[in-house]
């Protein structure tokens, strides 16, 4: 695989940050875009547009078969049963939102317990809060260990004769800790608890294979994974996808409508209320294609040695540490430099063309109980190199000098 | 070139070494601040005195060094200035921050105007100016007997 190749498929490298290449280190917050997926939406808009899944016309008719071309490359790159069990959002944070208030409205019960973990995302935090203040349900937060890990042992801990659901990040976009979905899956449904997994780190970088996580719910980032933005997918099994109610009301999710009464459409119509995000729908078909061409056994063994790489050179850079040590890993460098601020050290970057992230990371429970107020963040993506990493550490040291440590 | 001009030695200084980084005895005003973007946060405390001159003026919180060092050199300044003076003082903060070339205020003296001019470089970076601004609008609070939290949100 020649990352180098790869690289020129994404038009943004072409382009100079304050008169350097771009060192972009931040696609734990958004991927960039190759140029196939940019071109898609162009040609899209340009030559086939059209509304989907209502009018007759030869573009509709075509328009819909493309939207659901990309239902059916999801299905089957996350090894899904049915294509109905893929829901298209306008993210995950929506994916998750819709998760919740569903179960809200027609499963949880007062007095429930729902089980998160303290490296949760707040889209995955804040909508169960929701339901902590409408039904009164309780939220029970699974605590890391030393390495910023979440085990399941804890896991098992956590669990009370109450648990009724455990909503799990797939993988920490903090301290880069890989899940064990599959097992906390598997002793929760021993228990009759539901799964959901927010899997807007796993998807880009992990192999997914719904059938063999058998979580109950999975969500994804799109613009996460090499696509554009403004677009989600929620997997549900079809079970609780036919069981539950409608989230969002209005055109599309509708059966038949009278005065005195509605019913409603058939998965999955039923969940895409309204006209939907169709040119990034339909553009990120090729996302799933370029991630295919790959190989998602490929991306993960470059981005695991880009990991152990950086680790190393981060760990022998003095006054930089390291957040979470976790024995799996993903392509997540969180650290701190004692006496520079998270922002300065962002700034510092920044002018050398190095793009991370700093400051929570929409991770606040996780930072207070790490008793810091912000972090510094690098993260890889397909198109880094090794050499990106030797920049990031080039750079710290600038910064470093910058601030006379 | 940049960077030099926003992380000038004085910044620097002040960001490691926060002068009136306390909760001073006695505060009679006070407000919080925080920049819901990064998790910053900045409580500041006034202490008037019958003339309702500022008699002490500190802050407690955490915050890259730009923050540190604005919130430093405000409270420092501030003493012996009334809500008046304090607020022009403020004012003509804010519009330097953002757009003027120099400050203009008659209640600063040349040398209070040198270290402010000192976090002038932060104009280039949009993104932080809310870094450099926020103790200072949480100050305008604190005068005003503001309940609610600022936000630089806002």
């Amino acid at each position: 695989m020649k990352i180098d190749q790869i690289k020129k498929e994404f038009p943004i490298f072409d382009e100079k940050i304050h008169n350097n290449d771009l060192v972009y280190l931040d696609s734990a917050n958004s991927s960039q875009k190759p140029k196939v997926v940019v071109d898609r939406i162009n040609d899209f808009y340009t030559k086939q547009f059209s509304n989907v899944g209502r009018s007759v016309h030869y573009l509709a008719v075509a328009a819909t078969n493309l939207y659901e071309n990309t239902r059916t490359s999801v299905q089957k790159y996350i090894n899904a049963k049915d294509k109905n069990e893929i829901v298209f959002t306008k993210g995950a944070t929506e994916a998750l939102n819709l998760v919740a208030n569903t179960l809200g409205q027609s499963y949880l019960q007062e007095g429930d317990e729902v089980l998160i973990t303290e490296l949760e995302h707040h889209s995955n935090y804040v909508p169960w809060h929701f339901l902590r203040k409408s039904k009164n349900i309780k939220i029970n937060f699974a605590e890391i260990n030393e390495e910023g890990e979440i085990t399941l042992d804890e896991i098992e801990k956590k669990i009370t004769p109450k648990t009724k659901l455990i909503s799990i990040t797939h993988l920490s976009n903090v301290t880069g800790a890989i899940l064990p979905v599959k097992e906390i899956t598997q002793l929760a449904h021993t228990k009759g608890i539901i799964v959901v997994v927010d899997g807007c780190q796993g998807a880009p970088h992990l192999k997914l294979d719904m059938q063999d996580l058998d979580c109950d719910f999975y969500a994804i980032s799109c613009h996460k994974m090499y696509g554009p933005t403004g677009l989600g997918v929620l997997y549900g099994k079809k079970k609780w996808l036919e069981e539950l109610p409608p989230y969002q009301g209005g055109g599309g999710m509708i059966n038949e409508v009278k005065k005195d009464r509605i019913s409603y459409g058939e998965l999955p119509n039923k969940y895409e209320a309204g006209t939907m995000a169709t040119a990034q729908v339909i553009a990120f078909d090729q996302s799933i294609k370029f991630l295919e061409s790959i190989g998602i056994e490929n991306v993960m063994s470059h981005e695991a040695d880009l990991v152990e790489y950086g680790q190393e050179l981060l760990q022998k850079n003095n006054s930089v540490k390291l957040i979470g040590n976790p024995k799996n890993k993903g392509g997540v460098l969180s650290f701190t430099i004692e006496g520079v601020h998270p922002h300065d050290i962002a700034t510092i970057l920044d002018e050398d063309g190095v793009a991370i992230r700093a400051g929570h990371h929409c991770c606040q429970i996780l930072h207070d109980k790490l008793n810091i107020p912000a972090s510094a963040r690098a993260s890889v993506g397909i198109y880094n190199t090794k050499d990106d990493l030797d920049q990031l550490n080039n750079s710290i040291n600038n910064c470093k000098k910058i601030f006379n440590l | 070139m940049n960077l030099k001009e926003l992380y000038q030695e004085i910044i620097l200084e002040h960001g490691k070494n926060p002068r009136n980084l306390r909760k001073t005895e006695g505060f009679n005003k006070d407000a919080k601040g925080n920049n819901p973007l990064c998790g910053d946060n900045v409580h500041v405390y006034l202490k008037l005195n019958g003339q309702k001159i500022v008699e002490d003026a500190s802050f407690e919180g955490s915050g890259c060094a730009i923050s540190m060092a604005s919130a430093s050199i405000m409270t420092d300044l501030i003493k012996g200035k009334n809500e008046h003076e304090a607020k022009e003082i403020v004012q003509d903060f804010l519009g330097m921050i953002k757009e003027n070339p120099e400050l203009k205020s008659e209640y600063l003296s040349e040398d209070e105007k040198t270290k402010l001019m000192c976090l002038s470089g932060v104009k280039q970076y949009p993104m932080r100016v809310k870094c450099a601004t926020l103790s200072w609008h949480t100050m305008v609070s604190a005068f005003d007997e503001n309940i609610e939290e600022v936000k630089t949100e806002n």
